[in-house]
């Protein structure tokens, strides 16, 4: 062991408050996400699907001169070309055209779904959380009555009294859909109402609401989040799997459920009809789930490193 | 002490828990007695006894069963309007146990801070707001540049300053601390403890101390009350409790405290506390009697003409 010299030792400037300092730029919860988000690559290459699919449907109809609705039955179930690059289908209708039309009714019914889900189920939830008690049983089981019900029989039920279409197939999808996300707001709820931040926020005089909105819901953001990325590619499985039922949206509309089961009929003879509504289902809920995942991992505090 | 005025009288305070089945736990069972302005009291006892219960009910987090609790002579709990409700609010604050779990992990430390300020509308502008916040910030040792951060960029000892900070902003008469420091190392500990008694100082704050730490209690409290199972058993002076307890309970409690000299620790006894041992009658009553000028004991009328025997 070399011997140090005394006279080599300084003091270290003991400045007041110096300890106290913090010298990782500060990062907000959101920012901190972000950074782990993007550091999973599948998760990124899950987003950049999505922004690619929802680029298309809102352009994808404008880039071919063919209306997804007009028939042209001198050339009905044309193979892709360099005129129709997804062929016809047994109408003559550019299959392009429609499987972007599609994209939007199918993108749009499972965002819309998944949103109403969203706000029925959070209130739900939040209140028979935060409420507990005889509330929060009333409340659940309601919640259970309706999840017992089964499901198809109710959307039939509702197709034959409301007609078909793009309202009634929302409405069948969130009639019970919302119980998923109140189960887990409220499970969250009821995990974060007995914290002490939310006891110093009522000893200070914070009203419900501000509870609620301040205090609960950001700290369940994470789940809700996720159950909500994931809630769309559900939504938009269930769209298609109704209209194998015939029971999706009515002629000429589009949509990737519709398409693809017009196409099933013809699969041997003209497996374009079926490939492209059937590939953009997987490629959309493909997307969606990674995507979910990767927001599930990268909101996750247990795997803060 | 004749000048001393009562800030705080809980006059039979009862917090049962009803948990299902007919059963109910009896967490606060009857507890009375008076909070001092400017004094600290602190509360002992072991995991399980009631203490944080009592600080809950008194701040009105739970209803309370039965009972009073009186603040300046004016009853805290029952129906009130908003707006006497929010002023009552303003004079009880609380600090918590857990200074990981106490500050909202979303939120910034200015928007904790000021979450009291907003609510009661203390300030008029932003400008006001955050004045107000650094100011908090510094007097509880804390820069001004910490305002725009998240609360897990703190240590322990730093996060339950906010917390004190966060209670301070609606400038509070009365704090219920809630073992603000058994959460905390030691050398931690000593920091946040005389940041409270340099507060009380500053600001003529009145403390009730929840802790199980005896040491430190005897430390912070001017007068120091024993909790057992739900029951106020003792209540005396901190030095009066320390050097002469009267009942078995407190004496159980003193005899576990470690002695930091191993020459005294090797024959220190432990006295064990068994409740039977009092072999009260049917239809005895217990009451809160006093001893000495200043010194409560629960205990029966012959245990009363035993103990006065003992301590006159």
């Amino acid at each position: 062991m070399q011997q140090i010299p005394k006279e080599m030792f300084q003091p270290a400037a003991a400045e007041l408050g110096e300890a106290e300092k913090i010298s990782r730029p500060s990062l907000s919860y959101w920012k901190d996400v972000a950074i782990r988000f993007r550091k999973n690559k599948l998760a990124m290459f899950g987003l950049v699907l999505l922004v690619l699919l929802v680029f298309m449907a809102i352009f994808g109809p404008h880039m071919t001169k063919y209306d997804y609705a007009t028939n042209d039955l001198m050339n009905t179930n044309q193979p892709p070309s360099s005129k129709h690059w997804f062929g016809t289908d047994d109408l003559g209708r550019d299959v392009f055209a429609r499987t972007w039309y599609g994209a939007r009714i199918s993108l749009f019914i499972g965002l819309a779904a998944a949103l109403i889900d969203l706000l029925i189920g959070v209130l739900w939830g939040g209140i028979s959380g935060l409420r507990g008690g005889r509330t929060d049983e009333v409340m659940m089981r309601i919640a259970d009555i309706l999840w017992a019900v089964p499901y198809l029989l109710l959307v039939i039920i509702l197709m034959v009294v409301l007609g078909q279409g793009l309202g009634t197939m929302i409405l069948a999808m969130t009639i019970t859909g919302w119980i998923n996300m109140a189960r887990i707001v409220r499970g969250q709820v009821l995990q974060l109402k007995s914290q002490e931040y939310v006891l110093a926020s009522q000893t200070l005089g914070a009203s419900t609401s501000r509870i609620m909105f301040k205090h609960l819901i950001p700290n369940a953001m994470g789940p809700i989040l996720v159950t909500l990325t994931l809630s769309i590619p559900s939504a938009i499985f269930t769209e298609a799997f109704l209209s194998y039922l015939g029971l999706g949206v009515p002629q000429p509309l589009a949509s990737w459920g519709t398409m693809a089961s017009d196409g099933v009929q013809a699969m041997q003879y003209y497996p374009w009809r079926l490939f492209f509504p059937a590939t953009f289902i997987c490629l959309t809920i493909f997307a969606f789930n990674v995507v979910g995942d990767g927001l599930r991992d990268a909101l996750d505090p247990r795997l803060r490193k | 002490m004749a000048e001393k005025q009562k800030l705080i009288e809980i006059k039979n305070l009862k917090q049962h828990f009803n948990v299902g089945h007919g059963q109910v736990i009896k967490a606060v069972d009857g507890i009375t007695f008076d909070i001092y302005k400017g004094e600290t009291l602190g509360l002992v006892g072991e995991s399980g006894c009631g203490k944080s219960t009592t600080g809950r009910t008194i701040i009105g987090l739970y209803q309370a069963t039965s009972g009073e609790v009186l603040l300046n002579g004016v009853s805290v709990h029952g129906k009130k309007s908003p707006k006497e409700l929010k002023m009552l609010k303003r004079k009880m604050q609380m600090i918590f146990q857990d200074p990981y779990a106490s500050l909202n992990p979303r939120m910034t430390v200015a928007d904790i801070i000021a979450e009291g300020i907003d609510i009661h509308g203390l300030a008029k502008t932003k400008e006001e707001r955050m004045k107000r916040v650094y100011e908090l910030l510094e007097t509880v040792g804390l820069n001004r540049e910490h305002a725009n951060r998240y609360p897990h960029e703190f240590s322990g000892g730093q996060r339950q300053r906010i917390g004190i900070a966060r209670a301070l902003a609606v400038e509070p008469e009365f704090i219920i601390a809630d073992e603000p420091i058994s959460a905390l190392d030691v050398s931690i500990q000593a920091q946040v403890v005389n940041l409270m008694k340099r507060l009380q100082r500053e600001k003529g704050l009145t403390y009730l101390f929840i802790a199980h730490d005896l040491s430190m209690v005897k430390y912070i409290s001017d007068r120091i009350g024993v909790m057992y199972f739900g029951k106020m058993v003792e209540l005396a002076e901190a030095e009066e409790l320390y050097r002469n307890p009267i009942h078995p309970y407190t004496k159980a409690l003193l005899s576990a405290i470690p002695l930091p000299d191993p020459e005294t620790e090797r024959v220190r006894r432990r006295a064990i506390y068994d409740p039977s041992q009092h072999q009260y009658k049917d239809g005895e009553s217990l009451e809160f009697r006093e001893i000495t000028p200043g010194h409560f004991v629960l205990c029966s009328e012959e245990e009363y003409k035993k103990y006065k025997a003992m301590h006159s």
